[in-house]
């Protein structure tokens, strides 16, 4: 792995403060899967210095070479410079990077749960989900109307189920509130978004009587975020804290599994 | 092209490597990892994270800020101890080319002396390097604050142990030749210059201290203006081989550190801007030399003091 250089095919704001990118780097995008990511340079020199992470948001084929988009929100100076760029500018950056999603062949019943911008990683595994002939539905929570990702950018067989925090679209409140109604359905759980929202998973997981234990083959998988120096396992700066002892985000992640973080 | 190099000339074992490009601590693993991604063994030496008697789980998130230009971080030596380097982690190193240095670090001096006992004689360990930027338990300070501290620390550990004995010198003082005579008089083969400055920033939002453990230490580029200052002062007034390290990106900072005076350099930060740069700066290195015409890498070392260093090496 090298650092690459990646073209920008195109950039768009598709929602507030939301852009999407997709970008031609055939290194980094075969082995791009969901739940996976790359470390983005966002600046021309050593100001700001470290990548971003971002995680793939969705991959297609153009003329037989696979391409990858990234979607992501304006932050900081690094996400503002990012947002600048313009149809065939360049990017430096480097992956894939750390343990994606494992979707077992045999769940048919597919639940996503995504916080704010977590849905960014998920809608990747909704495409391959749909494409495999499961049942996707896709819990999203965001803050407000126009931070939720637009439904008709997913393929239609997706069940959208939106809430938002100041009730301006569906149930207000959030999204894990929802969660109960759909465990006992889902054979697989995928969810992505803030570090409270996985614990109010884990509370509703545990409540639900719901078969998404140890024994029952279900799994639950956290894709989780921390600030990243390297991306690659050497700075120790992502580290989370488990029962079973230090993990990193980069290497040992971002996915996890349920009880590799909740006992 | 010569751009082989020993750091412990006067040593009782000899540190040589195949040219001067090293990894610095705590931002190479403990090579491993990179073991996959580049031929790693195309380095000078690896040097590991920081290893302490007993394993570590580091410190609160977050740990890495950004700041202009650098970083700040406050990993708290996150680490599996020594133990496991020595029974899991060195049957490896033993199988690499490449010499791996191991980086230490103690609460007390006994603790220093403890880990060199255990490391001594262990296959795939080829030279120690003292992180003296810890505080020592008994009085609070840095080690490498005083001289005699760091003195204290270089002279327990070179009696238990044959290896090579890198110290690496903390900014964190007000002369930084006094502390680099005192180690090598007692016992230091060569000098890494410097470890991270102290540092912090502030959440304006959370109105606290950004980093989960409140402060820490800046590194990248921003660095190694003052980085380069220490090795500058060290190699006017001390024989000892020194290791530049500090914000080197490119092959021209590292050359720049040459100048001053350093016979090799360590790639910290820059290996998270780009995961191949320490191979990067070395094939640079080999470049820019055939480019200047010069055979020999020792040309260049302490071209810009006032007067020339002795070659080392
Ligand atoms: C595995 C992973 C995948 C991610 N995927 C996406 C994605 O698909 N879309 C998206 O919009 N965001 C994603 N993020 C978060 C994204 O990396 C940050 O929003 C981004 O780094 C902010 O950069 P900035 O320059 O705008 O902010 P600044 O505040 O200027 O950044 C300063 C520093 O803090 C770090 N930082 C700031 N916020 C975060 C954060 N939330 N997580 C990690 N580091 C942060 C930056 O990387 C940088 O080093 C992901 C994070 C991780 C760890
Ligand atoms: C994330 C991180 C972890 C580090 N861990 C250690 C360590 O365990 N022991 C040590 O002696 N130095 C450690 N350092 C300091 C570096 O080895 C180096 O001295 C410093 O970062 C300056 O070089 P740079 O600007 O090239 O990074 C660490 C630095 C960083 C950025
Ligand atoms: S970001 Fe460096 S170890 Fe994960």
């Amino acid at each position: 792995m090298k650092l690459e250089s990646a073209l920008v095919l195109s950039q768009e704001q598709v929602y507030q403060d939301t852009f999407l990118m997709w970008l031609s780097c055939p290194p980094v995008a075969k082995g791009g899967s969901p739940g996976r990511f790359v470390m983005v340079h966002c600046g021309d020199g050593l100001d700001p210095l470290l990548p971003r992470p971002m995680s793939f948001h969705r991959f297609r084929s153009e003329r037989s070479e696979r391409q990858f988009a990234i979607l992501y929100d304006v932050r900081g100076r690094g996400t503002q410079w990012l947002s600048r760029r313009r149809a065939s500018d360049e990017l430096a950056l480097f992956g894939p990077l750390g343990r994606g999603f494992a979707v077992d062949p045999q769940a048919q019943n597919l639940l996503l749960v995504a916080g704010g911008l977590g849905v960014a990683a998920l809608v990747t595994l909704a495409d391959d989900a749909v494409a495999a002939g499961k049942a996707v539905t896709l819990l999203q929570g965001a803050r407000t109307a126009a931070k939720l990702f637009p439904a008709h950018l997913l393929p239609e067989e997706v069940e959208v189920v939106s809430t938002t925090d100041d009730g301006s679209t569906g149930h207000k409140g959030y999204v894990t509130e929802l969660l109960p109604q759909y465990l006992s359905w889902a054979d697989a759980v995928f969810a992505c978004g803030p570090n409270p929202m996985f614990e109010a998973i884990a509370a509703a997981v545990r409540g639900s009587g719901s078969g998404l234990t140890r024994r029952s083959g279900k799994s639950v998988q956290l894709l989780m975020e921390e600030h990243m120096g390297c991306g690659t396992g050497v700075c120790y700066g992502c580290a989370v804290f488990t029962p079973k002892g230090v993990r990193l985000v980069c290497k040992d992640g971002p996915r996890f599994n349920f009880r590799e973080i909740f006992r | 092209m010569h751009l082989r190099v020993d750091l412990a000339p006067k040593g009782k074992r000899s540190l040589v490597l195949d040219n001067p490009v090293m990894t610095a601590s705590g931002c190479f693993g403990n090579g491993l990892e990179f073991a996959k991604i580049f031929d790693i063994e195309r380095l000078g030496a690896i040097v590991s994270k920081g290893v302490t008697l007993r394993p570590r789980q580091g410190n609160p998130q977050p740990r890495i800020v950004e700041t202009a230009a650098g970083m700040i971080n406050s990993i708290g030596l996150q680490n599996i101890g020594v133990e496991a380097i020595v029974r899991d982690v060195a049957p490896i190193w033993a199988t690499w080319r490449v010499p791996v240095v191991v980086n230490i670090a103690g609460e007390s001096i006994e603790d220093y002396a403890e880990l060199a006992h255990h490391l001594d004689g262990v296959a795939g360990v080829s030279g120690l390097e003292l992180n003296v930027s810890c505080p020592n338990v008994a009085s609070g300070l840095e080690f490498g604050c005083d001289p005699e501290m760091a003195a204290a620390v270089t002279r327990a550990v070179s009696q238990e142990t044959t290896l090579p004995v890198l110290v690496k010198l903390t900014p964190n003082v007000t002369d930084i030749v006094a502390v680099a005579k005192a180690v090598v008089e007692a016992g230091a083969d060569a000098l890494t210059l410097i470890n991270t400055f102290p540092a912090l920033t502030i959440d304006i939002d959370k109105q606290r201290r950004a980093l989960g453990w409140g402060s820490g230490g800046l590194s990248g580029p921003a660095l190694k203006p003052i980085a380069l200052k220490m090795v500058y002062e060290v190699a006017a007034a001390v024989e000892a081989p020194i290791i530049g390290c500090g914000g080197i990106v490119s092959a021209g900072d590292a050359v720049e550190y040459f100048m001053a005076g350093a016979t090799a350099v360590q790639i910290g930060t820059a290996t998270f801007v780009n995961p191949r740069a320490p191979l990067d700066v070395l094939e640079g290195i080999g470049a820019y030399l055939s480019q200047q015409g010069i055979e020999d890498l020792r040309e260049l070392v302490g071209a810009a003091l006032p007067t020339p260093r002795p070659a080392a090496g």
